[in-house]
């Protein structure tokens, strides 16, 4: 009952938010899908399937960025062990790369047409790319068998001109993780619902000496976790997704004010100082160690919160507070389906491939939930009462969606998202303002 | 006679060819392609357009793309690399060439960073910038001199200081070693005559063991200047362009350009004027140097 429940409402979440990206996504790049980047890790596996009774094997190659310390790691692992037991007559072999280094590799193979046969990809605009270049496989055919296991609502961000050409694995959105040993410290036994009673929160941490928020500065996509749930809670859902999905202009009062908004927040001392020269990994760690009360990042950090022991029970997740209540509501949130497996136009076994790739996808998105890695995309067809508490918590936020922004640097083209996250960049350095910001970006991208 | 000359000229021409195929191959077409691809406007798998000399237009017009920023950057890295990597490094090449105790101890010593990996020493430098616990502000707050304590490479008018301090550290002992071997190839008798004469340890170096190697210490503004101009893994390790674009170089904005955004038409363009403006120096340096002689 409670894996329909929650099918069922991601579902229709999700349905809520496919305005975004819906059936023609632009084009993007920069998601922060993994939530370990790996020191330039690169690990090739190969898998042989219990031998075929007659035939010659079929080769299958397939890269993606499930290093070892990605925590998206076991659920590959898993999932590929189960597919290629299914699949005797596959002689399949996986290189996982680390997600910086990735972006590049895949960009120069769909470039040379070297691609192999089966690819992670984050969906919308960075996949777009290579589908408007003819590279990648069209899963109309093998999505069929498929459909009543994976909603059409789920496959949006990678269908491109009424096509298929992505299998989702799971969705994530941007969580506002609170400590709550720090909270309580001060005399918060929950996160603070309101936006006046969360800055009051940020205040009392302050007034203790202890740094509200922890933000990767030296990796942009980081500070937009912040900027863009400070902008969609100023202004709303529909108006940022119509920004990013180029529907409107740059050129709006209200995104302004809230990058002032957001500024404040840098310039009140609410941010560590320090988080402007650090990696993700090492902020990660610092809230881990109980440097700083929030951090706001993808829900695909849950299982590792959850999994450490010592660290686990003191952490919530909720959903950052409405500043703007006559323009926007709880429920409108970051995120949603983005880490994608696509199959390569120019594979020898394409059709087989599609096939693998939506069976590899179903059990990915299996594996991946029951360790906290996200939310399914797939119709969940397990009971998951072990799931974690927190991404059970994510869960329920979800429940409650009404609305979803993908992240800016996935909904727009790669140039676009560049350029937008340079301007984030300035914002966070206090380099411009929210006025600046709305100026160049109008200039810039329109 | 003729027909022997005409022989040995194809045998040599055999000779050279599968080198010669391999530098164009490799050097050459590269740039021939990157030239020809900066007149287009493209993402190296879609369509590409024609569309003539608007990428360098817009490169030098473009404050969002600020190439001039970067170029200062690079400019700024090569004269520090001049006129404090090489004197530093002149100066242990002429203290080890006199053959000291311990000189091939020392060789090693100030070699070694030129045989770790940059990256390997881009994670150190990044642990000695820490904020928080890197060497180098803890030793400042052991010191009392909280005030100094920064964040090195988190602030932008720290950052180009950070990232260029390792830069001309790493290779101090590439350019000793170069000069060095100059050093070390002065004849004896040189130096003895000029003892004979009474002249001083300074006086050596500086009338006969520098000029001598005037041909080497050449070579060694060339290389310190077009590396500067594309330098790149340790500023890339270390901030990657940041903060706000501080400690950008061509090199950096060329990866963003072509990695990131896809923009493969600029990406060549810059890379172009990369070329160009190493061979520019290259060629300026060269003609210093003449003139000097």
């Amino acid at each position: 009952m409670k894996k329909k429940i929650l099918a069922t409402l991601l579902a229709g979440a999700m349905v809520l938010s496919l305005a975004a990206c819906g059936s023609t996504p632009a084009a993007s790049t920069e998601t922060p899908a993994a939530s370990t980047e790996a020191p330039a890790a690169s690990t090739e596996t190969s898998v042989e399937a219990p031998a075929a009774d007659a035939g010659e094997k079929v080769d299958l190659e397939m890269w993606c960025i499930a290093t070892e310390s990605d925590s998206n790691r076991h659920s590959y692992e898993a999932a590929i062990a189960d597919v290629t037991a299914a699949h005797p007559e596959v002689n399949f072999t996986w290189e996982a790369i680390e997600n910086q280094a990735y972006k590049t590799k895949i960009k120069a193979a769909v470039a040379a047409d070297e691609m192999p046969d089966i690819f992670f990809t984050w969906s919308c605009a960075f996949l777009g790319d290579f589908v408007d270049a003819g590279r990648v496989y069209c899963l109309d055919d093998a999505y069929e068998t498929w459909k009543s296991e994976l909603p059409e609502s789920m496959m949006g961000n990678s269908t491109y001109g009424g096509k298929h050409y992505g299998v989702p694995l799971t969705m994530n959105i941007v969580g506002l993780f609170a400590n709550m040993e720090i909270l309580k410290s001060i005399g918060y036994d929950a996160v603070p619902g309101t936006y006046e009673e969360f800055i009051a929160c940020c205040d009392a941490l302050k007034a203790a000496g202890i740094i509200p928020f922890g933000c990767a500065g030296k990796e942009t996509w980081c500070v937009t976790e912040y900027l863009e749930s400070v902008i969609e809670k100023s202004c709303g859902a529909d108006t940022l997704n119509d920004i990013f999905l180029g529907k409107a202009t740059w050129n709006n009062d209200d995104v302004a004010s809230a990058v002032d908004t957001f500024q404040g927040l840098v310039n009140n001392g609410y941010f560590d100082p320090e988080g402007i020269a650090l990696s993700n990994d090492e902020v990660k760690a610092n809230f881990m160690a109980g440097k700083y009360a929030f951090y706001m990042n993808g829900t695909w950090n849950c299982a590792d919160f959850a999994g450490n022991a010592e660290f686990g029970p003191k952490v919530q997740v909720a959903e950052f507070p409405v500043i703007n209540a006559d323009k926007a509501t709880l429920g409108q949130l970051i995120g949603g389906p983005s880490d994608t497996l696509a199959v390569a136009a120019s594979s020898k076994n394409a059709e087989l491939a599609a096939t693998f790739t939506f069976e590899l996808g179903r059990e990915i998105c299996h594996y991946g939930y029951l360790d906290g890695c996200g939310l399914p995309a797939w119709t969940p067809y397990y009971e998951a009462a072990g799931i974690n508490p927190l991404t059970q918590a994510v869960a329920e936020i979800c429940a409650n969606a009404k609305a979803y922004v993908l992240f800016g640097d996935t909904a727009m083209n790669a140039d676009s998202a560049n350029t937008y996250l340079s301007y984030v960049d300035q914002v966070y350095g206090c380099a411009i303002d929210g006025a600046g910001f709305v100026a160049g970006l109008t200039n810039d991208i329109g | 006679m003729k027909k022997k000359k005409l022989i040995n000229g194809i045998n040599v021409f055999l000779f050279l060819l599968p080198g010669l195929a391999l530098f164009i191959g490799i050097l050459i077409a590269p740039i021939v392609l990157s030239g020809y691809y900066s007149f287009f406007d493209m993402n190296a798998y879609g369509a590409k357009e024609y569309i003539g000399l608007a990428n360098y237009k817009e490169l030098f017009s473009s404050t969002a793309i600020g190439f001039f920023k970067a170029l200062k950057n690079s400019l700024l890295l090569a004269a520090l690399s001049v006129f404090v990597q090489l004197p530093v490094s002149l100066g242990i090449a002429l203290l080890l060439g006199k053959g000291i105790k311990g000189e091939r101890a020392f060789l090693s010593i100030y070699f070694m960073p030129v045989l770790i990996s940059t990256v390997v020493i881009g994670q150190l430098w990044l642990k000695i910038y820490n904020p928080s616990y890197g060497i180098l502000n803890v030793c400042l707050r052991g010191l009392g001199l909280d005030n100094l304590a920064k964040i090195w490479l988190g602030t932008k008018e720290t950052a180009l200081g950070a990232v260029f301090a390792p830069t001309l550290w790493q290779y101090v002992g590439y350019h000793m070693l170069l000069l060095y071997a100059g050093v070390k190839s002065v004849p004896l008798e040189l130096r003895e005559a000029a003892m004979l004469d009474g002249a001083t340890d300074g006086q050596i170096n500086r009338y006969i063991v520098i000029p001598y190697i005037k041909g080497i210490l050449k070579v060694s503004v060339i290389f310190a200047v077009t590396g500067s101009l594309k330098s790149f893994d340790l500023i890339y390790v270390l901030t990657n362009g940041g903060p706000l674009h501080a400690t950008e170089v061509p090199s950096t904005l060329m990866i963003n350009m072509l990695f990131l955004r896809n923009r493969y038409g600029m990406g060549s363009t810059i890379a172009v004027m990369l070329i160009l403006l190493c061979f520019a120096f290259a060629l300026v340096i060269s003609a210093i140097f003449k003139q000097e002689d």
